[in-house]
């Protein structure tokens, strides 16, 4: 029933996910899920960044989300290990709160020609969102379309988490979804997308999208969590708005309010602290599933939302 | 045979579904059900359809229940299947196949149908409501079209969730809703205005106040929907959504009890013991029903009483929230205004966050908020249950959670203003270079406009001057009080002016909103001049609002200590014809004036008119020509001459005809306070000018413009602001001061006053040394002149009469 419903063992659109913290002048390993790699795993902990230093540094330097394909020849400081786990590209995306980094998100991914989803980057010039740059493994003809489309306040997927300034999940993106994108995403099997802003210090505009595929899902479970003092009172607890899940179905309901408190549990960690987590193989993971990425959103000075996704 | 009881229920919706679901939980083996539903489809969350449409939810998470719940509990379905008969007497229900269904209950549940105004085009293809799944699909697919266009007809819940599903889709869309603010029955001025803003935000363009006229086809497809005022608005879609009407036919023709609705007890049981009635179909106590809520309060009831259970339906409090992703809006109970209610309102601009509780008796009815709903359920507790809130009336708007509120802070605004923010616009000087001078030694007001000129110019920036110097000596600074507009702000009438201009405020609303007005709208101080900004700011987007007005403007004419009124026409530049004098002279017959008098400004002044007259005395003035003096206004009074070179033997040049274009020219135009003039054509002065808000006295060499004179409490010659060469000029100076004035003065400051704050300099600099900005005061003038330089007069007697006629007739009760 679910279009992320296909709950048969997959390969993942993406291979790895890693947590980096600032301490002092440098962005230390805070953790990370790198399934069977082990070696990049241990080349990673022992890894650490300055500011503007490798893919991580340059996301807390340039104060916005980097997408790298590219490691020959370019900054990114783990090339050799990358290479020998196959890894080909990664995404990093710097959470802020307000002129503060709290953390830097990077997403690794294999260069797979089978496999399929997207990871975009959309930045606001002339009240338009443009796609500043994206990874989309074997989607190329959604990536060019991608490339030529636009967004105006309010429409499509990136176009609405703009105007609402709040983390969205779209079901349906090869349906009606700014037609010839969503035509295109329909072909390469783009299914369910999640939509976040990014806020960074100063006047830009980010958001970020990733989009799930059938064969090759992102995550098996989104969730969307409000935390704003607007929504749940200066409580410290986040209730879940939206979600779906392979396994459990439908995650909202208009009658029944799911709410997470500080401190409890896996997303009450990340309410606590404010900071990101990527998880694996631990006690509490939802409907069984082995990992989770789970990421807050600092806006107008307090945690706004939190959004993570299970695979 | 089966011992179960047979019931029959028609439509398979969200109040059926749930009285379904408590009847077999309390019974599973009791009942044989059949299950008529006309859409070929189950129960599914109806109020979820906008998710669907948006993208945000696919329709299969939406079904309540799927056919596997419904085989599982036996029930017969016969879905995609209307009902033609009910037969009572023979307690039997015919569907499709024309053959009787037998029945012991009949539960008629065929909730309602979209309301579709009878506008010329409505059954044009393209046009449909939003109601059903069918609908959302409708729409889903118009939006595949590239480029295409909606129209959604009502500005209520359900059309603006189809319209924000239906941007999100990539649709260009327009709601067109025919009242002032949107959600009119939910929300206040207030909180809509804030709805407003944030879908315009999102790109969705919203018409208030417009009427629609006629749906434009073309080739049996909607093409266009067009207005009332002429506006033709493009549309490939046509979304009617203006509300619901309960679905009443089958009852009706079934023989029922039906008022609006079918008619059922509190046990929802309608005219016939053994058909009962559930959701949007039924009437109960006069009321019926169009949110989930109560739906579902009566299929609890509707299921204990198929069961033999005592229960009764009982109404209560509902409350709304709009289901569009990142706007927060709650409303429930009465917010309308009334004797012996009292709002209680805190605004946070920053956070785009109203919130608004009625107050009657120490008890809260009503609640509306908008951008923080955090306590909205803790709120709408207190108004079902009635509880007293006297003790917690202090701090009652800041929630349960209330420890000690944060109080809005100004200074936290301006310490969060980037170092290259603009602070003194006039002499471009930024926050940093302050900051640095501040750092350099100077720590108060005065020193820090020496050394930078910051706030030396016109002065409106002074507040956030003081700002920036308490932000960043703190306690070593103390910032004096500055007098503010009145209770409702702390804001000065210049702060006011300035974030009218810079935050582009276009509408009461918006100030009251944006600027955290204490009052829901405002108070007899602050609404004249709040009014008078808007309309000098943005006259073209600003509509003009009588009832912010004094009496005297709001009738276009002076009331007197009799309550009479006087009527002064205009005489541009004091002159008058035989003719006009003659309609002046019949008028005042033919309405009995008591008094006539010429007035110091060169105009014949009617006292002692009736209110009820006004309109007749000014139609027939109007048809000699004459038109309103404005002796009433905060406006463009008078330009008193004196005969010039055309009479006099002195005289160096045509004062007469210099104040006859000045007046043509100026008058019908609002200013913080009335504006008089004056053109001498020599220095000898007969014309006064020279104790006038701004007078000219011709010389041999041109004119001499001064300005800022007074001749009321204060007595003050005026000062000379230049001499000019040509009459061109001296009229493009005086039109450029006044525009000046107009966009700058706060209100009720007459020019003097206003010049002793910015300065004679100031305003030479603008009017006089820089053309370019003189020229651009001249066309920002001409703009706001297209607008209000009509004949308030000819307007009333046209559109409005009927507020001057008196509440009764009593001459005509007497004859009788």
């Amino acid at each position: 029933m679910m279009d992320i419903a296909l709950d048969a063992p997959t390969r993942t659109f993406v291979e790895a996910s890693e947590i980096w913290v600032p301490e002092g002048d440098r962005l230390v390993h805070a953790g990370g899920n790198y399934g069977i790699l082990d070696e990049f795993a241990a080349a990673s902990a022992r890894e650490s960044f300055g500011h503007g230093e490798g893919l991580p540094g340059k996301a807390w330097a340039e104060a916005r989300p980097v997408v790298l394909k590219e490691f020959d020849g370019s900054y990114f400081k783990r090339t050799e290990a990358a290479k020998a786990a196959g890894l080909t590209s990664a995404v990093a995306i710097p959470i802020f709160d307000g002129d503060t980094l709290k953390a830097v998100l990077v997403v690794l991914c294999a260069n797979d020609s089978e496999r399929t989803g997207a990871i975009e980057v959309w930045q606001a010039s002339d009240d338009i969102l443009r796609l500043d740059d994206g990874y989309y493994g074997a989607a190329k003809h959604f990536e060019w379309v991608s490339k030529h489309t636009h967004f105006p306040r309010g429409q499509g997927l990136p176009g609405a988490v703009w105007a609402a300034n709040t983390p969205i999940l779209m079901r349906d993106l090869g349906s009606g979804y700014r037609f010839i994108r969503s035509e295109s995403a329909g072909k390469a099997g783009l299914t369910t997308g999640l939509g976040l802003p990014i806020p960074v210090p100063g006047d830009e505009t980010y958001v970020l999208t990733l989009l799930s595929a059938r064969g090759t899902p992102l995550a098996r479970r989104f969730e969307i969590w409000d935390a704003r003092s607007a929504k749940v009172g200066k409580s410290n607890e986040a209730v879940l708005i939206d979600g779906i899940c392979a396994r459990e179905g439908p995650l909202w309901s208009d009658e029944d309010e799911r709410r997470a408190t500080a401190w409890q549990g896996l997303i009450g960690k990340v309410i606590g602290s404010g900071l990101p987590i990527v998880e694996s193989k631990v006690p509490g993971l939802a409907a069984g599933f082995d990992s989770v990425v789970a990421l807050p959103i600092h806006q107008g000075g307090e945690l706004s939302h939190v959004v993570a996704w299970y695979i | 045979m089966s011992t179960k009881r047979k019931l029959v229920v028609i439509g398979a919706g969200m109040a059926s579904g749930r009285a379904l679901e408590h009847l077999l939980d309390a019974e599973p083996d009791n009942w044989d059900i059949t299950l008529f539903n006309a859409e070929p489809r189950g129960n599914y969350n109806r109020i979820m359809l906008s998710p669907v449409l948006s993208g945000e939810k696919t329709y299969q998470e939406i079904v309540t229940h799927d056919d596997d719940w419904y085989a599982q509990r036996g029930i017969t379905c016969r879905f995609g299947e209307k009902v033609s008969a009910v037969d009572r007497d023979a307690k039997t229900v015919t569907g499709a196949d024309g053959i009787p269904l037998p029945y012991d209950k009949l539960l008629v549940a065929t909730g309602s149908a979209p309301f579709i105004i009878p506008l010329p085009g409505h059954d044009l293809d393209g046009v449909i409501a939003y109601r059903d799944l069918e609908d959302t699909n409708a729409m889903i697919d118009a939006a595949a079209k590239p480029d295409a266009k909606a129209v959604v007809i009502g500005g209520g819940l359900l059309g603006l969730e189809a319209a924000a599903g239906l941007k999100m889709r990539g649709m260009d869309v327009t709601v067109v809703h025919l009242m002032g603010h949107l959600m009119e029955r939910q929300l206040d001025e207030a909180a809509g205005y804030l709805l407003r803003k944030a879908l315009t935000d999102r790109g969705i363009n919203v018409l208030c106040s417009a009427n629609s006229k006629e749906i434009v086809g073309e080739d049996g497809r909607v093409k266009a929907l067009l207005l009332d005022d002429g506006t033709e608005l493009p549309c490939d879609l046509l979304v009617m959504a203006v509300g619901i009407r309960p679905n009443t036919q089958l009852a009706k023709e079934a023989g029922l009890a039906i008022g609006r609705g079918i008619h059922v007890d509190d046990q929802m049981v309608t005219s016939d013991p053994d058909v009962l009635a559930v959701g949007e179909c039924v009437e109960h106590n006069g009321a019926i029903f169009g949110l989930v809520a109560p739906l579902y309060d009566q299929a609890r009831i509707v299921a204990k009483t198929l069961t033999g259970e005592d229960a009764a339906f009982v109404q209560k409090e509902v409350s709304t929230k709009l289901k569009v992703t990142g706007c927060d809006l709650f409303s429930a109970g009465d917010f309308a205004d009334g004797e012996g209610r009292e709002d209680i309102v805190l605004r946070d601009p920053a956070r785009g966050v109203y919130k608004r509780l009625v107050i009657e008796n120490d008890r809260v009815i009503g609640a509306v908020m908008y951008g923080d709903t955090a306590d909205s359920n803790w709120f709408f507790g207190l108004i079902k249950d009635g509880e007293d809130i006297s003790e917690m009336r202090e701090t009652l708007i800041f929630g349960p959670a209330y420890q000690g509120g944060d109080p809005l802070d100004p200074m936290a605004a301006v310490a969060a203003l980037p170092d290259d923010a603009e602070i003194c616009g006039c002499n471009g000087v930024s926050k940093g270079d302050i900051i640095a001078a501040i750092h350099d030694g100077a720590n108060d007001l005065a020193t820090v406009r020496a050394v930078t000129k910051a706030s030396g110019s016109c002065g409106t920036c002074t507040g956030l001057v003081e700002q920036v110097l308490g932000v960043t000596l703190g306690d070593d600074f103390v910032i004096p009080a500055a007098q503010s507009v009145c209770g409702c702000t702390d804001l000065t009438h210049e702060e006011v002016r300035r974030l009218v201009k810079s935050q582009e405020l276009k509408s009461q609303q918006a100030v009251w909103q944006e600027l955290g007005w204490k009052t829901k709208d405002g108070c007899h101080v602050c609404r004249p001049a709040i009014n008078y900004y808007l309309l000098a700011d943005w006259p073209v987007e600003y509509q003009d609002d009588p009832q912010s007005r004094f009496i005297n403007e709001r009738k276009h004419a002076n009331i007197q200590k009799d309550g009479t009124f006087s009527v002064v026409p205009r005489m541009f530049g004091g002159m008058t014809t035989p003719d006009e004098l003659r309609a002046i002279a019949d008028a005042a017959d033919k309405y009995n004036v008591p008094t006539v008098h010429v007035t110091g400004g060169q105009r014949i002044d009617l006292l002692g008119v009736k209110g009820e007259d006004l309109p007749a005395i000014w139609a027939d003035l109007n048809k000699a020509g004459l038109v309103s003096g404005h002796a009433y206004s905060k406006g463009l009074r008078t330009v008193k001459t004196c005969v010039g070179s055309s009479h006099c033997r002195f005289g160096t040049q045509d004062s007469t005809g210099l104040g006859v274009k000045i007046e043509k020219k100026l008058w019908g135009a609002w200013s913080p306070h009335k504006f008089k003039l004056a053109v001498s054509g020599c220095p000898r002065n007969c014309a006064e000018a020279t104790c006038k808000d701004l007078g000219i006295v011709c010389v041999d060499s041109g004119y001499q413009i001064g300005v800022g004179g007074a001749a009321g409490m204060d007595v003050r010659e005026t000062d000379l602001l230049v001499q000019v060469p040509s009459e061109q000029e001296a009229i493009d100076v005086t039109v450029a001061f006044y525009q000046l004035y107009r966009e700058n003065a706060k209100y009720l400051d007459r020019p003097y006053k206003w010049i002793a704050k910015v300065g004679l300099d100031w305003v030479r600099e603008r009017v006089v040394d820089d053309l370019e900005n003189r020229q651009a005061l001249i066309d920002r003038f001409a703009l706001s002149q297209s607008v209000y330089q009509k004949d308030p007069w000819a307007e009333h007697v046209r559109e409005r009469a009927d507020s001057y006629a008196p509440v009764a007739d009593l001459t005509l009760q007497a004859a009788e």
